[in-house]
């Protein structure tokens, strides 16, 4: 394979990100005024149910786009599938234990900015991008279908899917069900964010398998991934606080999706931008 | 492009990257730890302890000297309570317990004593009173389920008085929470 196909053939790759994004904020948009116009009425399981359909919605959407554009220069569709329920195996068996059981977060994350902040990275960053690294080193990084630095943004995309459709799962049933609303908001954001930090780990797995890369490139991705979803996460927790007034009390979720748009939306065209630098460099070297 | 084997190099990296995840999350571990030990200075009546930081003080009534919960448990807010309370002469430690046992049996929903010893905390003599009860919400139309409550009281004796010390964790969190109360206990100086 040329590098110059790598550039101009794999182009549905961003394509499919940015698709992602738009889609995302568009079907929240309405599913939120669909929600707000019908005020449907559900009983306990229907609630679940819709819960548990909603948190499939982002990975959908981007397999749906996945399969429809990956035809010139196609991935296994079962490699992508398999990372996918990888990432999504790795966050139920160990993420989600090891933040909420083990290092309890909630107990404590939110006690003051530093904890937000630290507690943000060494933890829950820490903890969720090695999964998601992990979710593809040991299976597809290894085999011949990974053949392209760009294919490290795709399969690091599938595993960080993977990981959102679990995270937002586990919120739906340990609510009961959500506010579709609301509920339909935090969704878009955890997909949005875990796709876009995965991306950042995806790059660095890409360049770390076709060139010649010092031992520290690996760690200094998943640590600036780390700091990534450590920095989002107390920034989305600063924007959307809720606001006590004598009225009640009210939180606005659409600054998360706001912010959640704009980080997937820079950190997919840092990625692309850095991925053509390093392939238009590559050429001039040869 | 080429697409190289996994290299040696590739090892090196991939042996970082798990060290690197777990030095973070030992120092996540470590400030974890001392955020949820971490504590402000009380101090009445003669009594003073280290009470977690953060939690949330309720204004003392009765014999209570101090009531503070955790906000942020999951299920039932676990809830310190520290009492001084005033006795007649010659009053021993196991009568103090009974006394406890009818009043909680009077205030608490399904209240059982699971146990009761002497016993001596961190060089002190005490008489320990483990029990359980069902914490439910008085509002008939909350659709919360009741919590099981598990508490346990150290009675120390103090000349003319008793001082409790009452630790009450949801059943779930009750082991999860006991280590940040005995750093509780091991403050109390009176």
């Amino acid at each position: 394979m040329t590098e110059s196909k790598a550039v101009h053939e794999r182009k549905h790759v961003w394509r499919n990100e940015f698709l992602l994004i738009i889609s995302l904020v568009v079907f929240v948009g309405v599913v939120y005024v669909l929600d707000g116009a019908l005020k449907p009425v559900f009983t306990a399981s229907t609630l679940l149910l819709t819960g548990v359909f909603l948190a499939l919605v982002p990975a959908a959407i981007w397999l749906v786009f996945f399969y429809m554009q990956d035809r010139h220069e196609p991935e296994p569709k079962g490699y992508v599938l398999g990372v996918f329920a990888l990432g999504a195996l790795f966050a139920a068996a160990i993420g989600v234990p090891l933040i909420e059981n083990v290092f309890r977060v909630s107990h404590w994350i939110y006690t003051n900015t530093l904890s937000t902040i630290l507690g943000g990275i060494l933890v829950v960053g820490f903890t969720q991008e090695f999964l998601k690294y992990a979710a593809v080193r040991y299976s597809v990084y290894p085999s011949s279908e990974f053949d392209e630095p760009t294919d490290g943004v795709i399969y690091a995309t599938a595993a960080g899917l993977g990981y959102a459709t679990v995270l937002n799962i586990q919120f739906v049933v340990s609510n009961g069900g959500v506010d579709l609303g609301t509920g339909i908001i935090r969704m878009a954001v955890v997909a949005l964010a875990q796709a876009s930090f995965s991306g950042i780990t995806g790059y660095f797995l890409g360049r770390a398998k076709f060139e010649s890369e010092q031992v520290w490139w690996m760690p200094l991705g998943i640590t600036l991934a780390a700091i990534f979803n450590g920095l989002f996460n107390w920034l989305r927790s600063n924007l959307s606080q809720t606001n006590v007034s004598l009225s009640g009390a009210s939180a606005n979720p659409w600054t998360g999706l706001v912010l959640a748009a704009i980080v997937a939306f820079a950190t997919t065209g840092a990625v692309l931008w850095l991925i053509r630098r390093n392939l238009n460099s590559v050429q001039a070297g040869k | 492009m080429e697409n190289k084997k996994v290299s040696l190099g590739d090892r090196y990296a991939e042996i970082a990257v798990i060290l690197i995840t777990v030095i973070a999350l030992i120092a996540g571990w470590f400030y974890k730890s001392s955020v949820e030990n971490s504590s402000v200075p009380f101090n009445v009546e003669s009594i003073s302890a280290q009470a977690p930081k953060g939690w949330l003080q309720s204004e003392p009534s009765g014999d209570e000297l101090l009531r503070t919960t955790d906000r942020s448990s999951s299920g039932f807010n676990t809830t310190y309570i520290l009492r001084d309370m005033p006795l007649a002469a010659d009053t021993t430690a196991s009568q103090v317990a009974n006394l406890l046992t009818l009043s909680h049996g009077q205030d608490l929903l399904a209240f059982r004593v699971l146990d009761q010893r002497e016993v001596t905390v961190y060089g002190k003599a005490a008489y320990e009173l483990s029990y359980v009860y069902v914490e439910s919400n008085p509002n008939l139309t909350h659709k919360n389920i009741p919590s099981v409550v598990r508490g346990m009281d150290y009675i120390f004796m103090n000349g003319n008085s008793a001082v409790v010390v009452s630790f009450w964790a949801d059943d779930k969190n009750y082991d999860l929470d006991l280590g940040r109360f005995l750093l509780f206990l091991q403050s109390i100086t009176y």
